[in-house]
């Protein structure tokens, strides 16, 4: 396995916030309403996506329950408005604390149990999840799920708008980003892919492989809890099935669509998701089709994700065009496959 | 409280006969493949409505489940040599493109056939009146189908030589590769068999109860929930974890806990696996990969 990261770390950070940076621009546009709001929640999805990149990319294990820990986030959020009054700003740490709590408590039990049925056990949590919630009576709304009335201030002046509330996702989403380069060229980052790399191997050299592994998982969960809280704040009234089987597997779709173990990967993937509907002009049937044929051909076809292969596509081209000894017997989209 | 009680559990080991059905293709498949196949309860979803198609279509019940057999079997055959196959090596990436398949196949069903739930006339309305306890004679024949294919199947991986040869790629794949035995032709083979469940349990489903596109979901949750119990690739595993889940969730619902069943086969396989992480009977860890 090559990794692209081998030159110098800050230049795998660079194309990140120069993205970020023009994403920043773009309410100086005048988009509509619907744009506008398309973009807060991929931008929420992208605060998630970086955890689960974290667990997925580095770490190479799969949660298929993630949005059941965005959940938590946001009925923590929701109920602390509702009960003590308490705010967006302190939400937020107690939300995603609270989702890494969870994590924790999913994680041990789940990661007893290796490989593939650690996938399974995270998605049986999202379902017993989302049935505590319809289940949770007055507490939790039950199938109507919460509403929540806080505004959002910023210092003071309220920024639950559009426009201000694009920005504040806008910096939780370059918050998500420098936080996961952050892990991704730590001493902590190598150790979770060297895990990933090679799970016995690792035991081996004396790492903890199962506290490593659940580590990972809390940390995607503080990642989950955050995006919960902006989730709950945005659309202002949450259910259960916001949070239940098909949430979590978009959720992967997105990370796998963008790329795991790029920086610009979540970027891509939850931008593209949220809006290659919007732009092909799709009902969300019709979309959804399409969304599963682009999740089985990126892995079919591109296994390291859309960025990453879209990179090896070019390189080999350039190759290609200005290499030595094109080898005419080697057909031109091969290259693209060495996973 | 007697009479009810058994009704209640015979409602319970109905559905856990097509929950077993799941079981068994989705532990057959992954004890040769190391596939996951989450797609599997979509097959079951398929299954259903293609009954649903031929009864109204006018045909009986037994042709419209032999057709959703075949068809489903058909689709098995489709997708393992169009998709699966190229996910042998990385059961990982063969799980996500089954994840992927889910959303396309609920899609396009409701794509053609919209959200809403379709039902048959039920094949059997008689219902016999035994010392009080009312009997659906529909869903005696659910679990004596499910009973009498449970035990073909059983019977063939056990006992007979392609059963053997099975069981030999399951152990190990290249070993028996060099012994002669096709493991490419059987690993299709098993995606087949497996599919053709799927729609039996489909066609078996749609005379309980009516079903919506989305009932693939929940139904492929808890077979694996079933499988895992037993201990994935287990087939005796699943066939006990199936008939352990229909019995709770039976009393369960006679006890009034109804809108807790759902939870009960993820609550279950928890516990099981915090106890015994390789389930109850012990499965294997799927293929080796080299």
């Amino acid at each position: 396995m090559i990794m692209k990261s081998s030159s110098s770390p800050l230049a795998s950070l660079l194309p990140a916030l120069a993205v970020l940076v023009v994403l920043a621009l773009v309410p100086a546009l005048g988009p509509s309403n619907r744009i506008l709001s398309l973009a807060i929640s991929a931008g929420i999805n992208i605060v998630a996506l970086y955890g689960l990149a974290v667990l997925f990319g580095q770490t190479g294990i799969l949660s298929m329950g993630h949005a059941a820990l965005v959940g938590v986030g946001a009925y923590t959020a929701a109920i602390l408005a509702r009960d003590l009054g308490i705010g967006f700003w302190v939400a937020l740490p107690l939300g995603s604390l609270l989702a890494a709590a969870v994590a924790a408590i999913v994680g041990v039990p789940s990661l007893r149990v290796s490989g593939h049925h650690f996938v399974i056990m995270t998605f049986a949590f999202g379902q017993l999840l989302s049935i505590v919630l319809t289940n949770g009576g007055a507490f939790t709304g039950a199938a109507t799920g919460l509403d929540l009335q806080l505004p959002v201030t910023w210092f003071g002046r309220p920024a639950g708008d559009l426009v201000p509330y694009y920005f504040i996702v806008i910096a939780f989403v370059a918050i998500s980003a420098v936080a996961s380069w952050l892990i991704i060229n730590s001493s902590y980052g190598r150790t979770l892919r060297a895990i990933r790399e090679n799970e016995k191997l690792a035991a081996s050299l004396g790492i903890n492989v199962g506290r490593h592994k659940i580590g990972a998982f809390v940390v995607s969960g503080l990642f989950a809890g955050v995006s919960g809280v902006l989730l709950a704040y945005f659309f202002r009234h949450i259910s259960p099935n916001q949070f239940s089987a098909f949430p979590s597997i978009y959720l992967a779709l997105m990370v796998m669509i963008g790329g795991a173990r790029l920086l610009l990967g979540p970027i891509a993937g939850g931008i593209l998701v949220s809006f290659l509907p919007e732009m092909l002009n799709l009902d969300p049937v019709e979309s959804r089709i399409l969304y599963g044929i682009c999740l089985i051909a990126v892995i079919l076809l591109l296994p390291n994700g859309l960025i990453a292969g879209l990179f090896d596509g070019l390189r080999a081209l350039g190759r290609r065009l200005f290499g030595s000894a094109p080898r005419t017997t080697v057909p031109a989209d091969s290259t693209s496959e060495t996973a | 409280m007697l009479p009810i009680l058994i009704q209640q559990l015979l409602n319970g080991l109905s559905i856990a006969s097509v929950i077993t059905l799941i079981a068994v293709g989705v532990t057959l498949i992954f004890g040769l493949t190391g596939i996951i196949n989450f797609a599997h309860g979509e097959f079951l979803m398929i299954g259903s409505f293609v009954t649903w198609l031929a009864v109204q279509a006018g045909t009986g019940f037994v042709p419209a489940l032999v057709i959703a057999i075949l068809a489903v079997a058909l689709m098995g055959l489709v997708l393992e040599r169009g998709l699966f196959r190229f996910t042998l090596t990385r059961p990982t990436n063969g799980f996500i493109v089954s994840l992927g398949l889910i959303v396309v196949l609920q899609h396009v069903v409701i794509l053609f056939f919209g959200p809403n739930q379709k039902s048959i006339p039920r094949p059997l309305s008689g219902v016999w009146d035994v010392g009080g306890v009312r009997i659906a004679s529909v869903r005696v024949m659910v679990i004596l189908v499910t009973i009498a294919v449970v035990a073909m199947t059983f019977v063939m991986i056990t006992r007979s030589r392609y059963g053997r040869a099975l069981r030999a790629a399951v152990e190990d794949r290249d070993t028996a590769a060099l012994m002669g035995i096709p493991v490419r032709r059987y690993i299709t083979g098993v995606f087949v068999l497996g599919s053709a469940l799927a729609g039996l349990g489909g066609a078996l489903l749609i005379a309980l109860f009516p079903v919506t596109p989305f009932t693939g979901g929940t139904m492929v949750m808890k077979g694996f929930a079933v499988a895992l119990m037993g201990g994935l690739g287990n087939l005796t595993g699943a066939v006990v974890a199936g008939l352990i889940l229909g019995v709770v969730e039976g009393f369960s619902a006679g006890y009034g806990f109804s809108e807790w069943t759902d939870a009960y086969s993820f609550g279950l396989m928890i516990l099981v696996l915090l106890v015994r992480p390789n389930g109850l009977f012990g499965g294997t860890s799927g293929p080796k990969m080299a």
